[in-house]
């Protein structure tokens, strides 16, 4: 598969990586927080784990997935999805106007609040999208 | 058809062969849609690309319900293949008889599969051929009997209603056939 440096644009490459960094310096409870193309690329991850890459491929599905249901709701698109577990959480939100299409994935452990881990991603998407505008 | 009162029929097979199209020629239902813009025109010049599922729905002439799922093609999906292979009846594999890698492809995916589920039927679709005598069939076949597996090869138009509709048929056939063996080995 081609690394992210060869599929993404270096100014997309360079912000992420560092909204990431940002993020997981904040947020000491945050393990894994990855940016992921619409179609299941990893567009960077902090850290770089091994498994940033199948989980981007599976948060993207969970997204379309999520926006599938919210479709056939006849709600509006989703806003975010949520996993939660008993020693973790998974939150995955959208990333406005970017092109390409960009999501946030993040993996938290359970002492993370969710509402404070919402928060946070939140603003990181938002800053993310204001770096990334169209 | 005494199967069963509900189906269910996996479509599988690399990106661009086709599963979308093909879901779309028969379902009975709008069908439900994962496509997202596709950044890998390297791979596959296609604007768009499925990453989780399609599904769509078909009433047989008997009564017997048919849920269609789609897979995402590409490699880092195969997570998917293996959650929507789960309770299959069996599997519906599309190959761009055009592309330069269908050989590999049918190897490939074929293999995988068969390894999910080596009692599931495969009937293969192949897609954009200009296989007039069938020579190109002949091989495909010859691929899947050199690695131990049975399955009826077809050219198809995955456009076309009746085409899809005829590997669907296929696979009831097959599993039709394999009852009273099923049913012996119950008793």
């Amino acid at each position: 598969m081609q690394p992210p440096s060869q599929r993404f644009a270096a100014d997309i490459l360079q912000a992420t990586r560092r909204h990431l960094a940002e993020l997981v310096a904040a947020n000491t409870e945050i393990t894994l927080a990855l940016v992921t193309s619409a179609d299941g690329f990893e567009v960077a991850a902090q850290p770089d784990l091994p498994v940033a890459q199948r989980i981007s491929a599976m948060s993207s599905s969970l997204q379309a997935l999520s926006e599938a249901i919210a479709r056939e709701a006849g709600l509006s698109r989703s806003r975010n999805l949520i996993i939660e577990t008993e020693n973790g959480t998974i939150v995955v939100l959208g990333i406005p106007d970017t092109s390409p299409r960009l999501s946030l994935a993040v993996v938290a452990t359970g002492n993370e609040i969710l509402g404070r881990l919402l928060w946070a991603t939140r603003s990181c998407c938002a800053a993310l999208g204001q770096s990334l505008q169209v | 058809m005494p199967l069963d009162q509900e189906l269910k029929i996996v479509f599988a097979g690399p990106m661009g062969a086709g599963k979308t199209t093909a879901i779309r020629a028969i379902s009975d239902i709008p069908p439900v849609s994962t496509e997202v813009e596709n950044n890998d025109r390297a791979a596959c010049g296609k604007e768009s690309t499925t990453v989780a599922l399609d599904y769509g729905q078909l009433l047989l002439e008997d009564g017997t319900a048919v849920r269609l799922y789609g897979t995402p093609g590409q490699d880092r999906f195969s997570f998917m293949w293996e959650i929507l292979c789960r309770g299959a009846m069996g599997v519906v594999l599309l190959i761009d008889g055009s592309s330069a890698t269908a050989v590999a492809d049918l190897r490939t995916y074929a293999e995988n599969f068969h390894r999910l589920n080596p009692s599931q039927p495969l009937v293969i679709g192949v897609g954009r051929t200009a296989d007039a005598d069938g020579r190109q069939l002949d091989e495909y076949v010859r691929v899947l009997t050199s690695r131990g597996i049975v399955a009826p090869v077809f050219n198809v138009d995955v456009r076309q209603r009746a085409d899809v509709l005829l590997l669907i048929e296929t696979l009831l056939c097959i599993l039709e056939a394999q009852l009273p063996e099923a049913n012996h080995a119950a008793s």
